[in-house]
């Protein structure tokens, strides 16, 4: 690997490249499908190849491809060249790579259990054992789980990473995710559907500590509560407390999204758009000072994991929201460049053949010092949404929706009866402004998130304690 | 050995070692994209990939890999150890034999027209869409253009070998004349004659340039008239969630719809791969069964899902050609005219909006097809069959089957779309719709 590495920075050299990076990336992956409880099918996925990205005449150029003999791979570092100088002329500013805390060594995170040495039918009985107990949750409240998908995925990522200005990083990352999507009905009240995902960095025994059997026994238990019981929720403004995996996901949308750097400088707006922030915003009060947001890619065991960027700069915890006011952008090394700052390890490719770009890895809002409890008790009159099904934000990242999915109305600090489906649709800074408290809670979720061209669906955590909101108008127009 | 001989190989090899059922799929490509913002390259990309592809059954047993080190040592090591997890798999409900050939195949559509991939010509296929764009008054504009040409060679153990051509052209163009006031237009084609980056460029300028000073949308119901973009977006739900795979799942709000009125009697919806020099064409399946031309929706009425062998064994049916080893897939998703023109259906809005693109669309249940999207570039208001108002931050909040039975009219012009948000090809009219529910953030 190394020697292939250092093949082609050379010769990019040669070629009169200003800069160069070659990752060499391979991704063994297993899937396991089970659909109403029946195995669809196992899964294995090799994913080897080499991504060679070079700077020209002030023009990226990018080339993969998963032959790694030398004719092959030199055959695409002259497409990435020929690529680069054709556009140059379509260039008015030149790019250039900031700088960055460049490293080199080695990382390993080491499973405790290895996913190899799980035989597939213990896995498969698992996921049957945890399907199983989502009947038996639904059946006794006298519900039916017409239908079931549950997927479970564990990969390794190797990794070596060498850059023309002295970054060598090698690095071998497992991780393992579930995906659930469970529907149950009943004849009266129809369908009302979960899903959710659960997310880490390590073994086998990650998997095991999440207790699936559990995890599926409680979701569908609180799902079946919410088909039977829930009632229309109330309408107009009022306080609304939100749980970690609401916090998470707006958390992610509304200050992680905003603050990536490429999209602030317009790169991404054709496709997942742009922000409300500008090169400037740094500064502006976004937010009720309680509001405080980091992103950090170094938490140990995260789905969001890394401790070097693809362009080999070292990850750092990034504060995005300070006591309410914008504090800082997510950067690569062209935006770094441009905003004339150091890249803060932002860069991220999902597979050897997409060019690295600024993403986030766990986004999440910083814990209060109020228990749960004392949020709660000083809510007279509002709603409490502890999860959500569908969600979405504008391309300026500027108006969302969360519609509620196990949510309860509150009534003098008491959580009353589950209600249907309340829908907070609220702009980035109202929501952020209405922020008065944070409790001492924390907690993630696993998803992946969307981004580029070719789209790059990348593992990262979402996370938050309680936080309540005063004042907010529930309701859908 | 050469890649026409690999998937061949692999069936022989998987057949020895005790398979039932082998399907191989070496995929060559070959992909280049450029990518502009602010009327720039940002970066250029060349994707250079062959990878194998194969599934197997020991009857009831399943397993199913890709390759990306392709050299007979790593082909039989993972065949090998294919097998081994195949008999370590718990078995399936149902056993479906792969289908058996040899089949006839189209030889129109086994050939795809010729593509350079001259990193100069597509240069200047960016270089006149951003030029069309600037020139209806645009001030910046970004987007993608995409080419590729590629052969997937297929063999099973049905007697299936056959050899297919793919080759597109795309490009995904946004303009804006500010933060608020923008406009979005695609050109995809499998053939280059069909491919008009400028015309793109100009529909998005113009878009951009009609949107100007945009006011805040009014939330309430209202007829819409939807674009193309929009309206793909729909279709692609309604194509994609027709899957029999997706519709045992409980992804789809079109379960148990079979036979019924899922749709205003003005929609019929085809999955037509069979439409040569299209990007969606495609002689056969991954299990080499011809395709075919499926009407989803009949004058309103749901006619089938779309199936491989194994959901068409669970659902007492045939396969309708859209395997998917495991999940059935539309190709080439076609909907059928309207008899009105743009303007005549403008001129039929007394009061409504005007959406030419949407994004971000989510379900709050797959299964009743309650959603949110939210439309983005020009959206417009509408009085007296007039476009009177550009306006902004509005999000349609409403359920897909209502949506697809209040359909009152659709337009005789139509356009090939796909781009970052509409996954499959499809050729959709403009679609008028009643009493359309949009919403708004407050605060």
């Amino acid at each position: 690997m190394e020697e292939l590495a250092t093949f082609i920075i050379d010769k990019a050299r040669d070629m009169g490249a200003e800069y160069a990076e070659a990752r060499l990336q391979t991704d063994i992956r297993e899937s396991i499908i089970l659909k109403n409880g029946v195995l669809e099918a196992s899964a294995l996925e090799e994913s080897r190849g080499i991504g060679i990205r070079v700077l020209v005449d002030g023009s990226l150029g990018f080339a993969s491809t998963n032959s790694i003999r030398r004719e092959a791979v030199e055959k695409a570092l002259k497409q990435a060249f020929k690529l680069a100088r054709s556009t140059s002329k379509l260039m008015k500013r030149k790019v250039s790579m900031g700088k960055g805390d460049l490293g080199s060594g080695k990382f390993e995170i080491k499973p405790r259990v290895k996913f190899t040495s799980v035989d597939l039918e213990s896995k498969v009985s698992l996921l049957k054992e945890a399907d199983e107990k989502s009947l038996e949750a639904a059946s006794s409240l006298n519900v039916k789980v017409p239908a079931r998908m549950a997927t479970l995925d564990n990969w390794v990522t190797e990794k070596l990473m060498v850059t023309s200005d002295g970054a060598n990083v090698y690095s071998v990352t497992p991780r393992a995710a579930l995906f659930a999507l469970i529907t149950v009905f009943h004849p009266q009240k129809g369908p009302v559907q979960r899903y959710f995902n659960l997310g880490e960095t390590g073994g086998w025994e990650v998997v095991e500590r999440w207790n699936l059997p559990k995890v599926f026994y409680e979701e569908t238990s609180a799902l079946s509560r919410v088909l039977m019981e829930a009632i229309k929720p109330p309408e107009g403004e009022m306080d609304v407390i939100l749980g970690p995996e609401v916090v998470g996901i707006v958390s992610h949308e509304s200050c992680g999204h905003p603050s990536e750097a490429d999209r602030i400088l317009g790169r991404e707006a054709a496709q997942a758009g742009e922000t409300f922030l500008k090169p400037d915003s740094i500064g502006l009060r976004v937010g009720s000072p309680q509001v405080n947001v980091v992103d950090d890619p170094t938490l140990r065991g995260s789905f969001g994991f890394y401790l070097y960027d693809e362009e080999g700069v070292k990850a750092r915890r990034r504060v995005l929201i300070k006591e309410g006011v914008v504090n800082e952008f997510l950067h690569n090394r062209e935006t770094a460049s441009v905003f004339g700052v150091e890249s803060n390890g932002s860069s991220r490719a999902v597979a050897y053949n997409r060019e690295p770009i600024v993403r986030m890895a766990n986004t999440f809002f910083l814990p209060g010092d109020y228990t749960k409890e004392e949020l709660f008790e000083d809510v007279k009159y509002g709603i409490y949404m502890k999860n959500f099904m569908e969600w979405n934000i504008d391309d300026r990242r500027f108006n969302q929706r969360y519609v509620g999915l196990e949510a309860y109305r509150i009534e003098n600090g008491e959580l009353k009866e589950l209600i249907k489906n309340p829908i907070l649709e609220i702009t980035t800074v109202g929501l952020w402004s209405a922020v008065d408290a944070a409790s001492k809670d924390l907690e993630f979720q696993a998803a992946y998130c969307g981004k580029g061209d070719p789209m790059q669906g990348i593992p990262v955590w979402t996370g938050g304690p309680h936080i309540r909101l005063r004042r907010v108008r529930i309701g859908g127009a | 050995m050469k890649n026409e001989e690999i998937p061949s190989h692999i069936v022989d090899l998987a057949l020895k070692m005790g398979a039932t059922d082998v399907a191989a799929k070496l995929t060559e490509s070959q992909r280049v994209m450029i990518r502009f913002s602010n009327n720039e390259v940002t970066i250029s990309n060349a994707f250079l990939e062959n990878s194998v592809d194969v599934f197997l059954m020991i009857e009831k047993h399943r397993a199913a890999t890709s390759i990306s080190t392709i050299s007979l040592r790593s082909i039989e090591k993972a065949v090998k150890n294919l097998i081994d997890v195949a008999k370590a798999t718990p078995p399936a409900d149902i056993y479906a034999p792969l289908p058996k050939g040899p089949f006839t195949y189209n030889p129109n559509l086994i050939r795809a027209p010729k593509i350079l991939l001259s990193p100069d010509e597509l240069a200047g296929h960016v270089e006149s869409a951003i030029k069309g764009a600037l020139e209806e008054g645009a001030e910046r504009t970004a987007g993608t253009l995409s080419a590729f040409k590629g052969r997937v060679i297929l063999a099973t153990s049905g007697d299936v070998y056959a050899i297919q051509e793919k080759t597109g052209i795309e490009i995904s163009i946004r303009a804006f004349l500010s933060e608020f006031a923008t406009g979005h237009a695609v050109s995809i084609a499998g053939r280059l004659k069909d491919f008009k980056p400028e015309e793109a460029g100009r529909r998005a300028g113009e878009i951009a340039k009609a949107a100007a000073n945009p006011k805040p949308g009014e939330p309430g119901e209202y007829m819409a008239l939807l674009g193309p973009m929009v309206f793909a977006d729909l279709i692609n739900q309604v194509g994609i969630l027709s899957s029999a795979f997706l519709v045992d799942a409980g992804q789809s709000f079109l379960a148990e719809k079979i036979g019924l009125d899922v749709a205003s009697k003005n929609l019929t919806l085809i999955d037509d791969p069979t439409i040569p020099g299209t990007i969606g064409a495609r002689a056969f399946d991954d299990e080499g069964v011809p395709t075919r031309k499926n009407v989803i929706v009949d004058s309103g009425i749901l006619k089938t899902y779309l199936h491989n062998s194994m959901t068409a064994k669970k659902f007492g049916t045939e396969t309708t050609g859209n395997a998917g080893i495991i999940v059935p897939y539309p190709w080439n998703l076609v909907v059928e005219p309207g008899n009105k023109s743009f303007e005549e259906m403008l001129a039929e809005v007394d009061d409504g909006i005007y959406v030419t693109n949407d994004w971000y669309l989510r379900y709050q249940n797959y299964r009743t097809g309650d959603f949110s999207t939210i439309p983005r570039d020009g959206m417009f208001r509408i009085k007296r069959g007039k476009i009177i108002s550009s306006i902004r931050e509005l999000r349609i909040s409403d359920n897909m089957l209502r949506i697809l039975q209040n359909i009152v009219g659709l337009s005789r012009e139509r356009t090939w779309i796909r781009w970052w948000e509409v996954e499959v090809p499809t050729l959709t009219p403009y679609a008028l719709i009643s009493k359309l529910n949009f919403t708004k953030s407050r605060m």
